[in-house]
């Protein structure tokens, strides 16, 4: 297929192949020329030899001197005029990422005493000086000036401003700990001990219609190698204290344990979309990732048995989960009226909005085809049942959220897709993109857009096209979309970043690709993107929560972003999935910015089941 | 990559099936030429419009190749447990409806 003009021009460098018989003379243009980005195929395949062949800056324009076949590189034998390079082709390494961009503090030296002062050597000799007010908090507020600008008009200089933070939203998260989960006559904390009431189960039972069972265990460390279903979801304990809203005010939640819950249907079949995580816990939980538990933790772990066959209709998860949430309901009236004296630690997270700095966005798609695939929104209690509404009920349309809502559990997961790419209740009360934006100085995070995934092509595109308009609103310099698991998702996961970058805002795409979930689509726009894989094979390994969102990729997509918003290429990812990718991206960013990014380990660290040798190894 | 494994991996034939069932979470599809069936999560299947018993669903695959000889003692023990547990699940479900 011919190419345009302006096709020709973005792949100015890249080689240049006749897409149909030309005759000897004519003239080169865009359209004798093929696509390049169909070569690696054709070269892999042995079609195609780029052996001497010019690039598409050099042929245009020339003349033909030879009838060639379609798909025949362009070489100087053949041509007549050919034009003298423009900029050398960049050859290095093809990376998926670039380097950051560099860290602006250098850029822009600042005088205390309450002048900002801007020195651009470069030929102009230009010094700016702009009143900044109260700079000098720890230098946080640096204006950022590209490196290398040259002829700055003291008008261009306007972003240059130094604005100063402005805290919109508080929220304390204050910590009590619990070392031992015993059954008693009934629910309280005693110290670091908390009891569950006997008898609670016939309560869960009680509840909802579709229950017909239920089970509580305690896992303690000791336990860690029981056999148990697949994982439904891992929540955080917690409770609003007093009049708080979710997402301000104080949080009380308890360190030391997590609720886990498991299904099954009547008939013995397991609430899971397909396949499972069973088996022992301690050779399928990644530990320590956002979404999983900690390894020392306990786990008050409930196993629901819902009414036969509901397992696969949406009405059967969301009973389980409500009917479990009785049990999380009864600790949080008990936390409400804990003693202070018990809190082990207080943290206040701040949602800070930094004026004058790049404003980004993270939409976060959820699933929403339907049962398994849906999400809680809002609840009144973190990662709670009560008020929250679901987004496909919603019509999985975007909805904007506080960063603090965000970590105050603000979305309860009714998702239990692929095991190594969900993300629990628990993921979204530590995002680590999130946190990481939040906690940047170079940045303006102006909050989280959650959209859900609908099943049919037309509604994806539907929500997609709200959150371009949603993003543009915002007036955002950039923005990340990430995605949970894989599949049809990927298909607006493409388009919410296509929506997004044909606003002229750079995009960041975050999900697991790898090789198992290799994007199905891609467009323009999709330049930037972060793989969440932490597997060594690049595949789903049944290994709960191994190839989510991590700091790690936090860390690398906004340094991404930061590169994409100074203009900066990226260079084109490699056409298979390789790993080094992100090893290399991982050393450029730890030069830039010297600091040293921890990696999280992988499965190869799990006690290694019999079951994983065989099958991975 | 695990593919290496494969001898016929290349071996790609179009494939089509008629949707037997869908629910809120899968898609049940009768491989046309009785050649089975199978069942998967909504989220694997692209559809244009809302999907629904009868509609014809097209894709390419290949053959499952047998990785080897080897038993998987631990996928055999999660099976029979699974089994177990069904049928003892059953059992009780048959006497309460009686």
């Amino acid at each position: 297929m011919s190419i345009t003009a302006e096709t020709a021009k973005a792949h100015a460098h890249d080689p240049a192949v006749l897409c149909c018989r030309a005759e000897a003379g004519i003239t080169i243009e865009p359209a004798n020329l093929e696509d390049p980005a169909i070569f690696d195929d054709l070269v892999d395949s042995g079609l195609l030899s780029l052996d001497g062949c010019l690039t598409i800056e050099e042929v245009l324009g020339a003349k033909l001197t030879k009838t060639c076949d379609s798909l025949a590189p362009l070489t100087a034998d053949v041509l007549d005029g050919v034009k003298a390079v423009s900029a050398p082709a960049e050859e290095e390494e093809v990376e998926e990422e670039a380097a950051p961009a560099a860290a602006p503090v250098a850029a822009a030296p600042v005088v205390a005493g309450g002048t900002l002062k801007i020195h651009i050597g470069e030929g102009k000799d230009i010094d700016l000086e702009i009143p900044v007010g109260a700079l000098g908090a720890g230098g946080a507020a640096v204006a950022e000036v590209p490196a290398g600008a040259e002829a700055v008009v003291a008008g261009a200089a306007a972003p240059a401003v130094v604005e100063e933070e402005k805290v919109v939203g508080t929220l304390t998260r204050k910590h009590f700990n619990i070392t031992e989960v015993k059954r008693g006559p009934e629910t309280k904390i005693e110290g670091t001990t908390l009891y569950i009431r006997e008898g609670i189960e016939a309560d869960v039972i009680a509840d909802q219609e579709l229950v017909k069972d239920f089970h509580l265990e305690i896992i303690t460390p000791e336990l860690y190698h029981t056999y148990s279903e697949t994982i439904m979801d891992v929540q955080p304990i917690a409770t609003k204290e007093g009049d708080s809203e979710l997402g301000s005010g104080v949080t009380r939640v308890l360190d030391g344990v997590v609720m886990m819950l498991t299904g099954v249907d009547e008939g013995g079949v397991q609430i899971g979309e397909f396949g499972s995580s069973e088996g022992y816990l301690d050779e399928n939980i990644m530990w320590g990732r956002p979404g999983c538990p900690e390894k020392g933790e306990i786990f008050i772990k409930g196993n629901i048995v819902i009414q036969e066959k509901t397992n696969m209709e949406r009405r059967g998860p969301m009973a389980a989960h409500t009917a479990f949430d009785i049990i999380t309901q009864e600790i949080r009236e008990v936390m409400k009226k804990l003693d202070e004296s018990l809190v082990v630690d207080t943290q206040e997270l701040k949602s800070i909005r930094r004026p004058g700095k790049k404003k980004v966005v993270i939409v976060k798609e959820i699933m929403g085809q339907g049962a398994m695939h849906d999400n809680f929104i809002l609840p009144v209690e973190p990662v709670g049942i009560l008020g929250a509404r679901a987004n496909v009920d919603l019509g999985n349309v975007p909805i904007c959220v506080s960063p603090l809502e965000v970590l105050d559990g603000c979305i309860h997961a009714l998702t239990c897709i692929g095991p190594a790419s969900k993300e629990m209740s628990r993921h979204y009360w530590r995002e680590p993109l999130v946190l990481e934006a939040l906690h940047d100085p170079e940045v303006d995070l102006c909050g989280v857009v959650f959209v859900g995934s609908p099943q049919i092509n037309a509604e994806k595109f539907y929500v997609s096209r709200r959150v371009g308009h949603t993003v543009e609103m915002m007036d955002a310099d950039g923005a990340f979309v990430t995605t949970e698991g894989f599949g049809n998702n990927h298909i607006d996961f493409a388009s919410h970043i296509e929506q997004i970058g044909m606003r002229g805002v750079p995009v960041v795409g975050m999900s697991y690709c790898a090789v198992q979930g290799a994007l199905v689509v891609g467009n323009k726009y999709m330049q930037y993107m972060v793989d969440n894989n932490k597997s060594e094979a690049g595949i789903e390994n049944e290994i709960l929560g191994n190839n989510t969102l991590c700091p790690e990729d936090a860390v690398r997509a906004l340094a991404m972003l930061k590169t994409a918003m100074a203009g900066e290429d990226v260079k084109a990812a490699e056409k298979k999935w390789n790993p080094n990718v992100k090893s290399t991206n991982v050393e450029l960013i730890e030069s830039a910015y010297g600091t040293k990014i921890d990696l999280v380990g992988n499965e190869q660290e799990l006690p290694m089941s019999e079951k994983r040798r065989l099958k991975y190894s | 990559m695990n593919n290496e494994r494969l001898n016929y991996g290349d071996r790609i034939i179009y494939m089509e099936g008629v949707v037997v069932d869908v629910d809120d979470c899968s898609i049940s599809v009768d491989l046309k030429g009785r050649l089975g069936f199978f069942k998967a999560p909504k989220r694997m299947f692209i559809c244009d419009t809302e999907p629904k018993v009868g509609q014809e669903f097209g894709w390419n695959m290949s053959f499952p190749e047998q990785l080897g000889p080897e038993i998987n003692e631990h996928y055999v023990s999660n099976i029979e447990k699974e089994r177990r547990k069904q049928e003892k699940m059953r059992e009780r479900l048959d006497n309460k409806e009686v």
